[in-house]
């Protein structure tokens, strides 16, 4: 970085006002009794985007805030921290380069897809059952362990998809007995705290079985061929590709914009799965009856649906997703016992800054992380640093949202159950 | 009587603890010693732990963090200044008398370069003539204890407003942070590579006539023991008193707490900071016995462990919990042993922690309270529901004794 003085100027700079901002604008809120649920949000953003002069018309006039107002300052503090960072490094290779940054982008959209669908099934989980599971990344893992078994191991030469359905089958079942085995008990009554009980029990299914599978598959990492081939494609001209070019395992979009091939068939397989599962829950009457649970108990129970069932089906259904992410995964990264760890919590991450229990919450903070994510690789400067902080990208925007904005991007402000307070 | 029991046997364990080095004289001698070691950090970090989420009900998924920061306190401390009688004149330096205080630059990883830092380039023209000493390991072990006190501080006043399945993200994040940061920031914490610590006692000790070289293992076993029974004292005084039940009023219910004058911010920030420093502290003891500390040190499965023993111990009871932290963890190194079963051999480093988990599962499952906690309150608390019972039967008959 060429005048490190400057962005870290900036970012302090940013700093204080945010802070000043958010105390002194609740502050104000709650002297004239207004509603104060979004101040602390909007004021740290002001404060940072502007500093004091939007600040103090802000904090004389006390207008309603409005979604106008709650977005607007939140992209202008991107934005300035972004051309902060474009003036203190002008050489760097996310700023000069177009091609980088377009492909940096694109590859963040698309992985963010994948990470979002896989945060899907955790906010199923949650909005119904109200735990926040910790086995999800164990979930992801069995999953690609499984399609990488039955595809290359036991039945090789067989189609992706059998396999792919096959791991899903499995983990729908394992969620289900485990739901039945050690949840139950959670509905009852029988427990103190439902929450605490929740997180520790599901923590307990995760150390079980990362070490049972390590147990058995040992710690090579393991790895699937590619489940599909790109037909050969030259776009508009053989001889002149610029529009579009494929190769079996790459696809190039305007001879700058690469992708590889299981990342982008993962996320459209995501895609499809994610309109199959909204159908499913819109269309179909178990899916109401899964939706009128995560609003209300009591009131679905007393319209003939029965809960303790759909705590079942959800967690069953959470815990299949994550599968099918890491099923779809497993072509593209080397699989090991501890693959889980970080794509849970990312998909915690996700949780969080989409709302707990918001599903579209979950699709758009999966996209914010994937971006977050590439931003980051790609514009610190040392790569191996880059590459050592990535799990530390999503967890600084985990602790921004529940700072500023703990509902998330769309969280219900009373989610039904113990976990509605937070 | 029965009530007694749990005493006694707690002043047996003591005694028993305490004549162990002496009395065991085997051959894998070092070897137990050194188990008993980790048992007793493992304790420290369990019952401190219970204390946190068992009596103020603050799930905290960071605590093997919070011991993270403690022991790299302890580690940076020692690998950055040193005392020197004559300056370098290459380093900063601080003169204090006759010494001089040297802040060694950080250089990264010495192996893979050829340039060394400040001190060492110093000592190799100074020869033999001049001999730059550490700081004393005390000093780190303090300063340590100290950090995580803060970073407990800090987490503490982030997470007030966060309750229960947020809180856990939270700290879990931290902790993930942290060992992100100690991976990358590799010109300082010299990254995976881990950083080296001089031993508890470097230049040996000397008790009751016998010296004790630094590789022996009686002085840190006394040491950490000893740690684990100031943590102990330190919980047992501070459940008994106010404190006590002014957090187990805030796990139970914040709101009501509050309402009834219970200063639920301040209850709940220096119930993490009094934790996280019991972590610190064992942290940079175990980083100094041990001799080295690396990110991953760090892993979430560290986490589990701790989680695990305070569980499977009993979360709400912190001496459970401790009692529970050892016997799993000898227990964990008795099932190393790998057997072959029918031409299959059993790897028995990895299929312990799947049964470890299984037991994990099956206590939270049909014994929530552990499995140490109700044997301790069969004791404590057995003739509790025979005296209401008999109070109730019978009224008067205690105030008639008492005239």
């Amino acid at each position: 970085m060429e005048h490190p003085g400057t962005f870290w100027g900036v970012i302090a700079w940013m700093i204080v006002w945010g802070v000043a901002g958010s105390v002194a604008i609740r502050r104000r809120y709650l002297q004239h009794d207004l509603d104060t649920s979004n101040t602390t949000f909007v004021g740290a953003m002001l404060g940072a985007a502007t500093g004091p002069v939007g600040l103090v018309p802000l904090w004389l006039k006390t207008p309603e805030l409005t979604n106008r107002l709650i977005v607007l300052p939140a992209i202008g503090a991107v934005v300035l921290v972004a051309a902060a960072f474009a003036f203190a490094d002008p050489d760097s290779n996310c700023v000069a380069n177009g091609s980088f940054v377009a492909s940096q982008i694109t590859n963040g959209i698309i992985i963010g897809i994948i990470y979002g669908f896989m945060a899907l099934g955790l906010t199923l989980i949650f909005s119904i059952l109200g735990v926040v599971s910790f086995s999800h990344g164990e979930f992801y893992m069995v999953g690609g362990m499984l399609t990488y078994y039955v595809t290359v191991v036991w039945l090789p030469g067989i189609n992706p998809l059998l396999g792919i359905a096959c791991a899903c089958a499995v983990v729908f079942v394992l969620g289900a007995l485990f739901e039945r085995m050690f949840l139950t008990p959670m509905y009852q009554g029988r427990i103190d705290r439902p929450v605490e009980y929740g997180i520790l029990i599901t923590f307990g299914l995760a150390f079980t079985l990362q070490y049972f599978v390590q147990a058995i598959v040992g710690s090579n990492p393991v790895k699937t061929r590619r489940y599909f081939d790109f037909p050969r494609v030259r776009l508009p001209s053989p001889e002149d590709p610029w529009l579009v070019k494929t190769s079996r395992g790459n696809l190039e979009l305007f001879d700058t914009i690469s992708i590889s091939n299981p990342r982008l068939t993962a996320a459209v397989a995501c895609v499809a799965v994610l309109g199959a599962l909204l159908y499913f829950l819109h269309r179909t009457w178990t899916g109401k009856a899964l939706r009128a649970v995560s609003q209300d108990r009591e009131a679905a129970a007393i319209a003939g649906i029965d809960p303790s069932r759909m705590n079942m089906l959800a967690f069953a259904l959470g815990a299949m997703i994550a599968a099918l992410a890491g099923a779809l995964l497993v072509q593209a990264f080397s699989w090991l016992p501890q693959v889980g760890n970080i794509p849970a919590m990312r998909s915690f991450v996700i949780v969080v800054l989409g709302g707990l229990g918001s599903l579209p919450g979950a699709f758009v903070g999966g996209i914010l992380v994937g971006l977050v994510e590439a931003a980051g690789t790609g514009c610190i400067p040392d790569p191996q640093k880059a590459a050592s902080y990535i799990p530390a990208y999503g967890m600084v925007v985990l602790t921004l949202t529940l700072l500023l904005r703990p509902t998330g991007l769309f969280g219900r402000r009373y989610a039904s159950g113990a976990h509605g307070k937070f | 009587m029965r009530r007694r029991v749990p005493h006694l046997l707690g002043l047996a364990l003591l005694a028993f603890f305490l004549a162990f080095p002496f009395v065991y004289s085997a051959n894998d001698y070092p070897y137990v010693m050194h188990i008993m070691i980790t048992s007793f950090f493992y304790a420290i970090l369990a019952s401190s732990w219970s204390m946190l989420a068992g009596y103020a009900g603050q799930f905290s998924f960071g605590h093997i963090g919070f011991m993270g920061v403690g022991a790299y306190t302890a580690a940076l401390f020692s690998h950055y200044f040193w005392l020197s009688p004559v300056p370098t004149e290459l380093c900063t330096e601080y003169r204090f008398g006759e010494t001089w205080l040297v802040v060694v630059n950080p250089i990264g990883v010495t192996s893979t370069t050829l340039t060394q830092d400040c001190l060492r380039q110093a000592m190799e023209m100074w020869g033999d003539a001049v001999q730059p000493t550490r700081m004393p390991v005390w000093i780190g072990i303090l300063l340590g204890t100290l950090m995580g006190g803060v970073f407990g501080f800090l987490i503490g006043v982030l997470v007030l407003r966060l309750r229960a399945a947020y809180l856990a993200l939270f700290t879990l994040g931290f902790a993930e942070i942290l060992k992100a940061t100690i991976s990358a920031e590799i010109e300082i914490t010299r990254g995976q590579a881990g950083m080296e610590l001089p031993a508890l006692f470097e230049s040996g000790v000397t008790l009751f006539g016998h010296t004790f070289d630094k590789t022996d293992k009686l002085p840190p076993y006394f040491v950490m023991f000893g740690l684990l029974l100031v943590c102990l004292a330190i919980l047992a005084w501070l459940a008994g008193s106010k404190f006590g039940l002014f957090v187990r009023a805030l796990r139970e219910d914040q709101d009501a707490a509050a309402a009834l004058g219970v200063n639920t911010t301040r209850y709940k920030v220096l119930v993490f900071v009094v934790t996280t420093m019991m972590a610190a502290s064992a942290g940079a003891v175990q980083a100094h016995y041990v001799g080295i500390v690396t990110p991953n040190n760090l892993f979430l499965l560290q986490m589990s462990l701790v989680v695990a023993m305070a569980v499977i111990g009993g979360v709400e009871s912190f001496i459970a919990a401790a009692i529970g932290a050892v016997l799993i963890e000898v227990a964990l190194e008795m099932l190393r042993n790998s057997f072959v079963i029918g031409g299959v051999e059993i790897d028995m480093t990895i299929w312990r922690l799947v049964f470890f988990g299984i037991v994990l599962m099956l206590t939270l499952r049909f014994a929530r309270n552990g499995l140490i906690a109700p044997l301790i309150g069969y004791f404590t608390r057995g003739h509790v529901a025979r005296e209401t019972v008999e109070h109730r039967l019978h009224p008067r008959a205690e105030e008639a004794a008492a005239k």
